[in-house]
C-alpha cells in the first residue's frame, strides 16, 4: 500500500510539472505554431514571471526585495502583467526581425533577463535565490494539498486551452495562420501584421510568465539555475514539435509525454550500478535530442498534426 | 486525446513496478547534481556516499543484516530537477532518508517541496547557503557542510580573542561577502566589540581611498575586509597601507590567494593580516582514517571538495537508522542528533561494526566524521573547521586550524 500510495503521489507531481510545461508549450504554440514567431527566449519570460510572483507573495525577508505577503491571485496577475509589459517592450524592438534573426534576438534578450535576475542581488538575492515561496493549499494534509494544486494547474491549462481554441477558430486565429503562411498576402489583404504579431508575442509570453509563477510556487523556491535553457527553453521546443506544432492538443500532449519520459526514465537508470547510473543520467538528455531528431526527420508535423478550422461560408 | 493520459500513466506504472526492490534492502536516497554545472565535483562526493554504504554492508549491514542501498537521482543543480528527483526517491523508491541534493538551490527546493512535507530527514553534504538554516523544517533538514554564516562568526570570535575591541568593516557588494560581513558585524557586537564603521564597496574600482578615509576616521583598530582579492581586496590593502589608514586586516576565503602576498609584499603583510578559510583537518584522526581508505578504495583524491562530507552524510544516516532500530522515517531525525554528538563512545569513519555493537548494547555513540566533529545544532547545522592563515617567514601563507 505504501508503495502504491507513493507512486500515486509521484504521478501527481509528474502531472503538476507536466501541466506547467503544457502552459509553456501552449504559449509557444501561439507564437510559433500559429503565428510563426521563432521565440527562443522562453527562459527569460519564464524567469520574469517566476521572480515577480515569488517576490510579491513571500513573507518579508532581508535577503531580497518585495516580500509583500500578497495573495496568490495577485502573484499570478502580476506575473502575467509584468511579463506582458516587458514582452511588449521587447516586441517593439525585436519583432521587426523575421525567422532566424528573431530567434537570435530573443535568445539574447532572454539571457539578458536571466543575467539581470542573477546579478541584481539586492533585489533577487542573486544566485542564492528566493526561498520560502508560499504554495496554494500547502497547509492542507497530504495528499489533498498536492491534488488541489494539481487541480489549479490543470484548471489553468484547461482555461488557456479553451481560450486558444476559441481564438484559433476565430478570424483572429485565421489571420495568425495567414501571417505564418504568407505574410505579404496577409498584408495585402489589409491586415495590420505588426499588431497581430505583437499580440501573439505578448500573449504567448504572458503564458510563459504564468508558468514561471506556478513553478516558483510548486518548488517553493526559485533561483537562476531553475531557469536554465535546457529545461526551460529547449525542452519546451521539443515538447511542441513532438506533440504537434500549431495544434493545441498536440502542445499539451507533447508537454506531458516528454516530461513523463524525462522524469520516469530515471527510475530505471537510478537502479543501475553506480558508475552506470552516473553515466546514464546523461542518457536522458540524449534521449530528448534523439526524439527531436526522429520527429523532425520523420514526423515534422508531430504526433497530432495541425488541423485547420473550417473556413467560414463564402457568403458570410 | 482520451487515450493519452491513461497510456502515459500506465507506462509510468509499468516502469515503476518492473524493478521491485529486494526485500532486505534499506533504501537511502542519494540525490546529486550528476549532470549540470558542478558535474565534475559531484562524482567524488557520490563515491564518498557509496563508500560509506560499502563499509556498512561489508561490516554486517543495517539492522538484521539488511543491505544499505543508495538510490541515485540527478538534481542537475536545478531546483525543478531536484524536486523531481526528490519525488522519485521519496515516493517511488520509498527511501528512509535522503542525502543531497548537492547545490544549495536544488536542496532548498527539494526539501521544501518534497522531503519536509513527506516527513523524511535530509542530510545535505554540500549546500552552504545560510537561508537553509531558516527553513521551517520540523527538524528534518541537516547538513554536514558548514553554512557560510559560520565563517563570519568564527572570524568575529578570533578578532575579539586577539584583544581587538573596535573594528571597521568594508565588504564587496555581492551576496557572499555581504552575507559574511553581516554575520561578522552581528557576532562581533554580540561579543562586546564595537563596529566603528560598516560600508559596502563596489568591486573593480581603481581606488578606494575616499571610502577608506571615511572608515579610518571612525577610529577602528583595524579593518575587517570581505572581498574577492582580484576585484577589490588587493587594491584596498594597497590603498590602506600606502596612505597609512589601516595596518591590521582580517579577511575570509575570498582573500586567500598567493597573489595577495605577491602584489603587496610579504614584509608589508607579516603580522598584519589574518585570513580565515574553511578547511579539512589533515591531522585529525578521523580524517586520516577516512582519507587513506577513500583513496585506496575509490581511487579518488580525498582532498576533493565535500567528498569527506558525502561520506559523513551517508554514514550518519546509516548510524541513525541503526540507532532508531527500524527503517522508520519518523525516527531518523531524533536519532541523527543522538548519534552525532556527545555523550557517547567516539566512532570514526569505517568503524561500522564497532558502532553496531555499541548500539546493540544500548550504549550512546558519538560520530566524529572525516569532515569534522559533525555535532548538529538545533538547526541541523554543523560548525565546521577553519584555518587561520598568516604570512609566514618564508613569505607564504601558513595556516593554523581553529574550531
Amino acid at each position: 500500500m505504501e508503495q502504491l500510495y507513493g507512486i500515486f503521489l509521484y504521478l501527481v507531481s509528474l502531472a503538476i510539472m507536466g501541466g506547467i510545461y503544457a502552459i509553456l508549450a501552449l504559449g509557444l504554440n501561439l507564437q510559433w505554431g500559429f503565428t510563426g514567431l521563432f521565440n527562443v527566449g522562453i527562459a527569460g519570460f519564464f524567469a520574469i514571471g517566476a521572480y515577480t510572483s515569488a517576490l510579491l507573495t513571500t513573507a518579508p525577508s532581508v535577503r531580497h526585495l518585495g516580500g509583500l505577503d500578497m495573495p496568490y491571485v495577485a502573484g499570478f496577475c502580476a506575473a502575467m502583467t509584468v511579463t506582458g509589459v516587458i514582452a511588449w517592450a521587447v516586441g517593439k524592438v525585436c519583432l521587426r526581425l523575421r525567422s532566424d534573426y528573431l530567434a537570435i534576438a530573443t535568445i539574447g534578450i532572454g539571457e539578458i533577463f536571466r543575467l539581470i535576475l542573477k546579478n541584481e542581488t539586492w533585489a533577487t538575492n542573486g544566485p542564492r535565490g528566493v526561498s520560502m515561496v508560499p504554495r496554494p493549499f500547502e497547509h492542507l494534509p497530504e495528499p489533498y494539498n498536492q491534488l488541489l494544486f494539481l487541480a489549479l494547474v490543470i484548471g489553468a491549462v484547461a482555461v488557456l486551452y479553451a481560450l486558444l481554441e476559441t481564438a484559433r477558430k476565430s478570424p483572429w486565429g485565421r489571420v495568425m495562420t495567414a501571417i505564418r503562411e504568407n505574410e505579404p498576402a496577409a498584408r495585402a489583404a489589409g491586415k495590420d501584421v505588426e499588431r497581430f504579431r505583437m499580440e501573439a508575442f505578448v500573449i504567448g509570453c504572458m503564458f510563459m510568465g504564468l508558468a514561471g509563477a506556478f513553478t516558483a510556487q510548486y518548488l517553493k523556491f526559485i533561483d537562476p539555475n531553475a531557469t536554465e535553457l535546457t529545461t526551460t527553453t529547449f525542452l519546451v521546443w521539443v515538447m511542441l514539435i513532438v506533440g504537434g506544432s500549431a495544434n493545441n492538443k498536440g502542445a499539451i500532449l507533447g508537454a506531458f509525454l516528454i516530461w513523463a519520459v524525462w522524469s520516469a526514465s530515471e527510475i530505471v537508470t537510478g537502479r543501475l550500478p553506480d558508475e552506470l547510473a552516473i553515466r546514464t543520467a546523461y542518457v536522458r538528455i540524449f534521449l530528448i535530442g534523439l526524439a527531436l531528431q526522429i520527429f523532425l526527420q520523420k514526423h515534422p508535423h508531430g504526433i497530432l498534426p495541425e488541423k485547420r478550422p473550417k473556413p467560414p461560408p463564402a457568403n458570410s | 486525446m482520451r487515450r493519452f493520459p491513461v497510456s502515459t500513466i500506465a507506462a509510468v506504472a509499468v516502469v515503476a513496478f518492473s524493478a521491485p526492490a529486494s526485500a532486505a534492502d534499506v533504501r537511502v536516497g542519494s540525490v546529486a547534481g550528476v549532470t549540470g554545472p558542478i558535474a565534475e565535483l559531484v562524482a567524488p562526493i557520490i563515491a564518498g556516499r557509496n563508500l560509506a554504504a560499502k563499509h556498512v554492508n561489508d561490516q554486517g549491514g543495517l539492522l538484521d543484516g539488511d543491505t544499505m542501498a543508495m538510490i541515485l537521482a540527478d538534481s542537475a543543480c536545478d531546483p525543478k530537477t531536484g524536486v523531481d528527483a526528490g519525488n522519485k526517491v521519496v515516493n517511488v523508491e520509498q527511501v528512509v532518508a535522503v542525502v543531497g541534493a548537492s547545490c544549495s538551490g536544488a536542496t532548498n527546493g527539494m526539501v521544501q517541496s518534497v522531503t519536509i512535507p513527506a516527513g523524511v530527514a535530509n542530510v545535505s553534504d554540500s549546500a552552504t547557503a545560510p537561508s537553509i538554516t531558516d527553513l521551517e523544517d520540523n527538524d528534518l533538514v541537516f547538513r554536514v557542510a558548514p553554512s557560510d554564516a559560520y565563517q563570519g562568526a568564527a572570524l568575529a570570535r578570533l578578532v575579539h580573542d586577539s584583544g581587538v575591541r573596535r573594528v571597521a568593516v568594508s565588504y564587496a557588494n555581492d551576496d557572499y561577502n555581504a552575507g559574511l560581513a553581516e554575520v561578522f558585524a552581528r557576532g562581533f557586537t554580540a561579543l562586546g566589540g564595537v563596529v566603528t564603521g560598516n560600508q559596502a564597496h563596489a568591486p573593480d574600482k581603481a581606488s578606494y581611498r575616499s571610502e577608506l578615509s571615511t572608515l579610518a576616521g571612525s577610529g577602528g583598530e583595524g579593518l575587517a575586509l570581505f572581498a574577492y582579492y582580484g576585484s577589490s581586496g588587493i587594491t584596498i590593502l594597497r590603498n590602506s597601507l600606502e596612505n597609512d589608514l589601516f595596518d591590521r586586516f582580517w579577511a575570509a576565503d575570498g582573500m586567500f590567494d598567493a597573489s595577495v602576498i605577491e602584489q603587496i609584499g610579504a614584509d608589508n603583510l607579516r603580522g598584519r593580516i589574518m585570513i580565515s578559510q574553511s578547511a579539512s583537518d589533515d591531522e585529525d584522526v578521523s580524517y586520516r582514517a577516512w582519507a587513506g581508505r577513500y583513496e585506496t578504495e575509490t581511487g579518488n583524491d580525498p582532498k576533493a571538495p565535500y567528498a569527506a562530507h558525502g561520506y559523513d552524510a551517508a554514514f550518519l544516516v546509516a548510524l541513525a537508522i541503526e540507532k532508531a532500530g527500524a527503517a522508520d522515517r519518523s525516527k531518523i531525525s531524533a536519532a541523527l542528533h543522538e548519534v552525532s554528538r556527545a555523550p557517547g563512545e567516539v566512532i570514526r569513519p569505517g568503524e561500522w561494526a564497532k558502532a553496531k555493537g555499541l548500539i546493540a548494547e544500548g550504549k550512546d555513540i558519538n560520530y566524529e566524521g572525516a569532515s569534522g566533529n559533525v555535532d548538529f545544532d538545533a538547526n541541523g547545522d554543523v560548525g565546521g573547521i577553519y584555518s587561520i592563515n598568516t604570512v609566514g617567514d618564508d613569505g607564504e601563507w601558513t595556516g593554523e586550524l581553529i574550531r
